[in-house]
Order: structure tokens, then C-alpha cells, then sequence
């Protein structure tokens, strides 16, 4: 009965197929909600390290400085990295002193916020690389989300930590 | 925190690797956090007791040389018991492109992944055969650290990804604290005695060990006394038979040493010598001469350069060139004063090397990528950092 293995062989290929797309699309979802995870804690040190240059500023500094603080809080998405770089550079501009803790605090906020940028680039660009294979744009997998955006802004370390040589 | 450390290099035999895994751990533990490491051991083979034997493990050739490695369905089991018993805030394999206990643990998890890349290793053959294979493992990775330049470089160009560069730390205590082997360094007065040393492969012609021979074979007739002590793995007639017969009572060869042996040996000696012409990509030795206390005479390489602060905590001279390093030897070992000056400024450097600072930007690492798996924000305090 030739027939009956020619139903065992489909059932064989179209069950392998469905768990192949099922994997891939629990794979897809995997890596956009991690994006997204990354883009929150992003977020949550970007507000951090403004708040810690507004409480500076208010003490030393002056306006300058405050005005772009508020400038990076209030920014609206599209404006935002503009502001955040421009936080950068006033922060840049000012002689930090790591001694006093309102400017330390502004130094470790701009290292987490470091790290945090640099996770979440990578997390993007995996999630975006698996949402741009073929099978994945054919089946429109992962289509209720937009897609994952990177955050792209100078590195915002203050200090190098100038005892770790760069190489 | 709660941290499981996946090593994928047997214990059993020594290793960069497997010392940069257990001094973390150590450090980490130091700093009040709970550390589990899996590695590859027999059971009953001696092991600190914050380490898992995960059976034991067969040598492979691999990727141009022999590998002590476990993997297979029984290796993935007690990776997986692993994770499931040790509840783990974060994972950090090293080297999870290896086939490895390391690749099985990420696989295997579901939480944050940090992962350390240590050599400057690219592609395989064998995984560039399995690129879909290895993309599956590079997704799971939350965060990475190179511990070099040339490490982060390799991330980048070939493996899509940026990487936190973190260098290797040092525990400046062993350095500082091991005992000069008896009868060394002996005397050093100006025109008179003094010791150097050189620790590595004298017959790899990248470290540069012609270039000291030179030196020291010009040298030594004009300043009675001087000696030179050599460590590192090697034949000793292979040593001696360069050296003019007169001198050669003058040449200690300690064979391969032990990391213990290895401060001890750095301890004992007047000036330390990196004559390397190229191709070092970080100056690991160079931090542990320092930690010694030692005064560093070093090739002017750019990694070199950097470890020794532009020169401020070590003597830097012309790369491949033995004269000026003669010139460096002979100055330094009549000058007291300045080896003391160096000698203040590396201690200054080392401390930044200090395995407790490096592991505190290690936890930083940590907690970037438990951020950034569930998108809450960890408090500096918890990380640790002051």
C-alpha cells in the first residue's frame, strides 16, 4: 500500500515544518520582547543620569547645564538623542570633580547608562536580524510589534576610567 | 547576588582561562555575593569548595590544539540540575564558542547570560560549518566582555556584536605578599650586582629574549655580579649553549614554574624584562611585576606602553634594540632612587588592576544585563559599588 506511506511521509514533513515555524516564531517574540526589556532599562538610566546632572547643576554649574538636563527629560522621541548627546558634551564641558558625590553620582550614572546602551544595541540588533530573515517577512512573524529601533547616541562615559588602560 | 560561572576548561590542568575564572570568583565571594562554578573535574579531584564538578573531561583536538572538554547528553544534564538547583540572578559562561560546557549552559538558560570572551580567537572551521548553530548561542548571550582590546576587535569584525572591555585582574595580594626565593636578589650597588629577571618561552622569537641576551652578554663582564634568573617552559641546554661559557654560572634557569613560584620569581629579582618585539596583546606579566613590586624595564609596544603609564611606572625602551636596553639596565641598577620612583607609581597602577575593582565592573556587567532582561533598574548599592 504505497499510499499509506506517502500520508505517513506528508504527515512526517508538515509536522516537522509546523514545529520548525513554531520554534522560530517563539524565537522571534523571544528576542523582540528582550529588545524592548533593554529599551525600558535604557530608558529608566537615560532619566537616571539626567536627574543626577539636574541635582549637579542646581548646586554648581549653573544654567547651562540645567537647562540641558531638563532639555534631555522633557525630550520628545524623536529629539531625544539630540538632547542626550547634548547632555553628554555640557557634562563633558564641566570639570567633574569625582571627589564630590553629587558628581560622582553623575559619573556612575553615566557608566551604567554605558552599559545599558551597549546591551541594548546588541539586543536590537539580534532582534532585528531574526525579524529580517525571509521565512520570518513571508509570514509576517512578529507583525503586532513595530520594529525594534535603535537608540543611537555618542558614548556617553565620562572618565575613562583612566587606570584601565585601552588596551 | 546569586552568580553561577561556567568555565569550560578542565581544573584539573592549569590555565589562563581557569585562574581568571577561580581569582573571580574568589573576588566576587569577597564582596559578599553567592558564586557556584561549574567546570569540567572528576569528582574526587581536589577543588575549592565553590566549584561543581561536572565530570570529567576528554582531551579533543581542537581548533589546532588539545582541548580538555565535556560535552554530550550527560554533560547537558548536570549543566541543566546545575541551573535548576543553583536559581541563579545571572549566568556568566566564558568562552561559550567552544564546544563546551560553557555553549551547553547557554543553551540551556533562560535568564540573563553574560558571557566573557578571552582569546582573540575567530571563527573555526567547525563552527563556521554550524554559523546557524552559533548564532542560536550568540542570542542567547545578554552581555559580553572582552578581556582585551584585540579580544573586543574580534567581536566586532566577526561576530556582529560590541563587547564591554574588561581586563584581567590581578590579585595584587599574592604578588605582594610571596617570599624572594632564598639567596635572591642578592646585592645592588651602583657599578655592582643586581638581578634580572625574564619569565616566558626564551625560544619564541616574539618574546624577545635575543634582545636581553644581548644586553646581558655585553653587560655583565663590566658589572660583576649581575645575574640573570630565566623561568618559562623550555630546554635548559637550548638556554645555556647561547650564552659564552664564562657567563653562563651567571644564568639561573628555573624551568616551568607554578604560579606561586611565578610571584616568588618576581619578587626576586632587582628589574623585570619584557624585551617582547610584538604581538602582546595586553601585558598580563607586566601588572604582576608590578603587584611584585618589581622596577619593569619594558619594550616600547603600544600595550606596554599603556600598562606602564606612558612610562611613569615602568622604563620603556626602543623595541628590538639591545643597546638602549642595556643602557635602561645599567642606569636602573645604579639608580636606587629611580627604580623606588617607578616602583610608587605601578603600585598606583596595579591597584586599579586589583581583582576587587575589576569584579565590581564586572557586577556592573551583571547588572546591565538583568536590566535589560525584565527591564527593572538595579540600585548601585546592590551592585556593590560605593
Amino acid at each position: 500500500m504505497p499510499g499509506m506511506w506517502w500520508a505517513v511521509g506528508a504527515t512526517l514533513v508538515v509536522g516537522l515544518l509546523a514545529a520548525y515555524l513554531g520554534w522560530t516564531a517563539g524565537r522571534v517574540e523571544r528576542l523582540q520582547a528582550r529588545a524592548e526589556s533593554a529599551a525600558r532599562a535604557l530608558d529608566a538610566h537615560l532619566l537616571r543620569r539626567a536627574a543626577a546632572a539636574a541635582v549637579l547643576a542646581e548646586r554648581r554649574y549653573g544654567v547651562e547645564l540645567y537647562a540641558a538636563a531638563r532639555i534631555a527629560l522633557d525630550a520628545r522621541p524623536d529629539e531625544r538623542e539630540a538632547a542626550e548627546n547634548d547632555l553628554t558634551r555640557q557634562l563633558r564641558a564641566v570639570q567633574l570633580d569625582p571627589g564630590d558625590p553629587d558628581a560622582e553620582a553623575v559619573i556612575a550614572a553615566s557608566r551604567r547608562l554605558a552599559l545599558a546602551r551597549q546591551v541594548h544595541t546588541d539586543l536590537v540588533r539580534d532582534a532585528r536580524a531574526a525579524r529580517g530573515r525571509p521565512l520570518v517577512r513571508l509570514l509576517r512573524m512578529g507583525r503586532r510589534k513595530p520594529w525594534p529601533q535603535y537608540f543611537d547616541i555618542d558614548d556617553p562615559t565620562l572618565t575613562a576610567p583612566a587606570d584601565v588602560p585601552a588596551g | 547576588m546569586r552568580i553561577g560561572i561556567v568555565c569550560p576548561y578542565s581544573f584539573d590542568v592549569p590555565g589562563g582561562v581557569q585562574n581568571h575564572v577561580m581569582d573571580l570568583a574568589e573576588a566576587l565571594i569577597g564582596l559578599g555575593h553567592e558564586v557556584s562554578v561549574l567546570a569540567p573535574a572528576d569528582e574526587d579531584s581536589p577543588l575549592p569548595p565553590y566549584v561543581v564538578p561536572a565530570g570529567r573531561a576528554v582531551p579533543l583536538p581542537y581548533n589546532g590544539s588539545v582541548a580538555r572538554i565535556a560535552f554530550g547528553p550527560v554533560s547537558t544534564a548536570r549543566v541543566r540540575r546545575w541551573i535548576i538547583r543553583g536559581d541563579f540572578d545571572v549566568l556568566h559562561v566564558h568562552e561559550p564558542l567552544t564546544l563546551s560546557l560553557s555553549m551547553l549552559a547557554v543553551l540551556s538558560a533562560r535568564g540573563p547570560v553574560v558571557a566573557t570572551f578571552h582569546t582573540a580567537m575567530t571563527r573555526s572551521r567547525v563552527l563556521a560549518a554550524a554559523q546557524g548553530v552559533l548564532q542560536i548561542v550568540l542570542e542567547r548571550i545578554t552581555a559580553r566582555i572582552a578581556v582585551s582590546a584585540l579580544a573586543r576587535k574580534v567581536q566586532v569584525e566577526h561576530m556582529d556584536g560590541g563587547a564591554v572591555e574588561i581586563p584581567n585582574g590581578v590579585a595584587v595580594a599574592k604578588f605582594t605578599d610571596a617570599e624572594p626565593l632564598p639567596g635572591w636578589p642578592g646585592e645592588c650597588t651602583p657599578g655592582r650586582g643586581g638581578t634580572i629577571g625574564f619569565l616566558g618561552r626564551f625560544t619564541e622569537a616574539r618574546k624577545g629574549f635575543p634582545v636581553l641576551r644581548d644586553a646581558f652578554v655585553h653587560l655583565a663582564p663590566e658589572r660583576p655580579g649581575l645575574r640573570l634568573l630565566v623561568a618559562g617552559p623550555g630546554d635548559s641546554d637550548d638556554l645555556y649553549e647561547k650564552f659564552p661559557a664564562e657567563l653562563r654560572d651567571r644564568v639561573t634557569f628555573l624551568g616551568l614554574v607554578s604560579e606561586a613560584d611565578k610571584a616568588r620569581m618576581l619578587r626576586s629579582v632587582h628589574l623585570y624584562v619584557a624585551p617582547n618585539t610584538g604581538g602582546e596583546s595586553f601585558g598580563m606579566i607586566l601588572t604582576e611585576a608590578l603587584a611584585a613590586g618589581t622596577t619593569v624595564v619594558a619594550s616600547d609596544l603600544d600595550a606596554f606602553r599603556r600598562v606602564l603609564d606612558g612610562g611613569r611606572a615602568g622604563r620603556l625602551f626602543r623595541t628590538g634594540d639591545p643597546s638602549a636596553l642595556r643602557t635602561a639596565l645599567a642606569d636602573l641598577l645604579d639608580d636606587a632612587a629611580a627604580r623606588a620612583t617607578l616602583t610608587a607609581c605601578g603600585d598606583q597602577v596595579v591597584a586599579n588592576f586589583d581583582w576587587p575593582v575589576v569584579a565590581r565592573r564586572v557586577l556592573e556587567v551583571y547588572a546591565a544585563a538583568i536590566e535589560a532582561t525584565d527591564g527593572r533598574v538595579i540600585d548601585q548599592e546592590w551592585v556593590g559599588l560605593g
